[in-house]
């Protein structure tokens, strides 16, 4: 069985897409978003029609939780407050309600899935460091757990001793003793210096993790977002992927 | 002269003849009629009689003043009409009905140690103890609840079905997150985030509404009461 994971599409379509069409050659048996759908990007509502309609697992990100009024836009940065209000301003009660339906974390094929961190899912921890990552691992009962919310896909590496390892994403095979945590990256604003939409693929069968790549129109994006009158630093990231 | 039967609960418990140019209805015993309940507002409501006309001012109160089971601010009074503050229902008669029928019957519904009124009393009197106990707003579990008293301490109480949220509704026909409880302005508001139509106060189907104390709020097949914690 072979289970396409994807994270923080931010109503980037363009990227979508080209990362649906791609998953579709990967002749995988269901697709998981790990939320972040919305936000960022101008087309929030299409992006959430696409996951509605291709993925198996929906999950919350902090984007879907504050536009559902559940996190004080303060929490946000400033460039994430302006795209998220003008996000809120395209929602109706269909797709509120949409999201509404998404879960805090799932577990699929032994793995756990969940936005943030498998620590307390709803307070949006970033996992960038090993500390962070020795804290999800503290709530983690299964072997492997995917997520997103920082946009880096890395892999913490939790050896049997307790030891924890940062490694840059890549193909790998996880061996039995070791428990890991999978950032799958981000489909629609990737932050590791490469502008190319992340997704990843666990073959359960096989055992076995794959990192993609995927490229696309970022142009069309990016003047999409400039015609939204958009944060330009939000326009530009694409570009370059940071 | 003119007459208002106050009742609680279907239970006559005051006549009220009056010459006044003026009544006032409240809370407080400084009011001519005293209506003792939560929901009422110290200085509720207001009644002016002015030639034959009688008009029912509502003085801002919090939870409203409704004539024939419609929300008013001023209304002038028909005969036989049903003004409802709080749990308390008063009837509008343009003549006293001082007949000796009407006499007996004040006779018969004077006595307000009946079970129900006990139990009522009994309810209202836990409510002010549990609000008293924490000092703000709280639901209580009615039907289908999981807790018996739920306090609103944080700034937003999801409800639904999802695990995640803080207070878990029983029944399938609804969103993970279908409502949410909202702190604004020193009071909470009640919005519907999921599917439509599975929200309700006082059995209407809501997006966003008030909440006021005794509101009954009603998710899925799970039913809490609003009860309002001290200002």
């Amino acid at each position: 069985m072979r289970i396409a994971i994807i994270s923080d599409i931010h109503g980037n379509l363009e990227a979508l897409q080209a990362v649906l069409k791609e998953i579709e050659n990967q002749k995988v048996d269901r697709v998981n978003c790990l939320g972040d759908v919305i936000g960022y990007g101008c087309n929030p509502v299409a992006c959430l029609d696409l996951v509605n309609q291709h993925c198996s697992a929906k999950l919350m990100g902090n984007h879907e939780y504050a536009a559902i009024g559940l996190l004080p836009l303060e929490a946000m940065n400033l460039a994430a407050q302006q795209s998220i209000q003008w996000t809120i301003a395209q929602l109706k009660d269909r797709e509120l309600a949409m999201i509404a339906d998404f879960e805090m974390k799932t577990e699929d094929a032994g793995s756990l899935m969940v936005h943030a961190s498998p620590e307390e899912p709803d307070e949006w921890h970033y996992v960038l460091s090993q500390q962070e990552a020795i804290k999800g691992f503290a709530h983690l009962d299964q072997k492997l757990a995917f997520h997103g919310h920082t946009h880096l896909p890395l892999i913490f590496c939790q050896a049997p001793n307790g030891n924890v390892r940062t490694i840059v994403g890549h193909d790998f095979d996880p061996d039995e003793e070791s428990s890991y945590l999978i950032n799958v990256g981000s489909v629609g604003q990737p932050r590791d210096n490469d502008p190319r939409a992340s997704f990843v693929v666990y073959d359960v069968g096989e055992m076995s993790i794959s990192y993609h790549r995927v490229e696309y129109d970022f142009k069309i994006t990016q003047a999409k977002m400039c015609k939204a009158d958009m944060p330009s630093m939000l326009i530009d990231r694409l570009e370059v992927g940071r | 002269m003119a007459e208002i039967i106050v009742k609680f609960e279907d239970k006559i418990i005051e006549r009220v003849v009056t010459e006044k140019k003026r009544i006032s209805i409240g809370r407080t015993n400084e009011n001519d009629i005293v209506l003792e309940n939560r929901g009422v507002s110290r200085k509720h409501a207001m009644i002016e009689f002015n030639n034959n006309a009688a008009i029912i001012m509502d003085n801002e109160s919090l939870n409203g003043t409704f004539v024939n089971q419609r929300k008013i601010s001023e209304e002038v009074l028909r005969n036989e009409d049903t003004i409802t503050i709080g749990k308390y229902t008063m009837i509008y008669h343009t003549e006293t009905s001082a007949s000796d029928d009407g006499a007996a019957d004040m006779d018969g519904t004077m006595v307000l140690n009946t079970k129900k009124q006990k139990n009522l009393l009994e309810n209202d009197r836990v409510e002010r103890q549990i609000v008293a106990k924490f000092g703000g707003s709280v639901l209580t579990g009615e039907e289908n609840a999981d807790f018996a008293e739920y306090r609103l301490d944080r700034e937003v109480t999801t409800i639904g079905k999802a695990k995640f949220v803080h207070v878990r509704a029983k029944g399938f026909f609804m969103s993970g997150i279908q409502a949410k409880i909202v702190r604004e302005n020193n009071g909470f508001y009640l919005a519907n985030l999921g599917k439509s139509g599975k929200t309700k106060v006082n059995g209407e189907s809501i997006d966003r509404a008030i909440l006021k104390n005794g509101d009954l709020i009603q998710v899925g097949k799970s039913t809490y009461k609003f009860v309002e914690g001290e200002k």
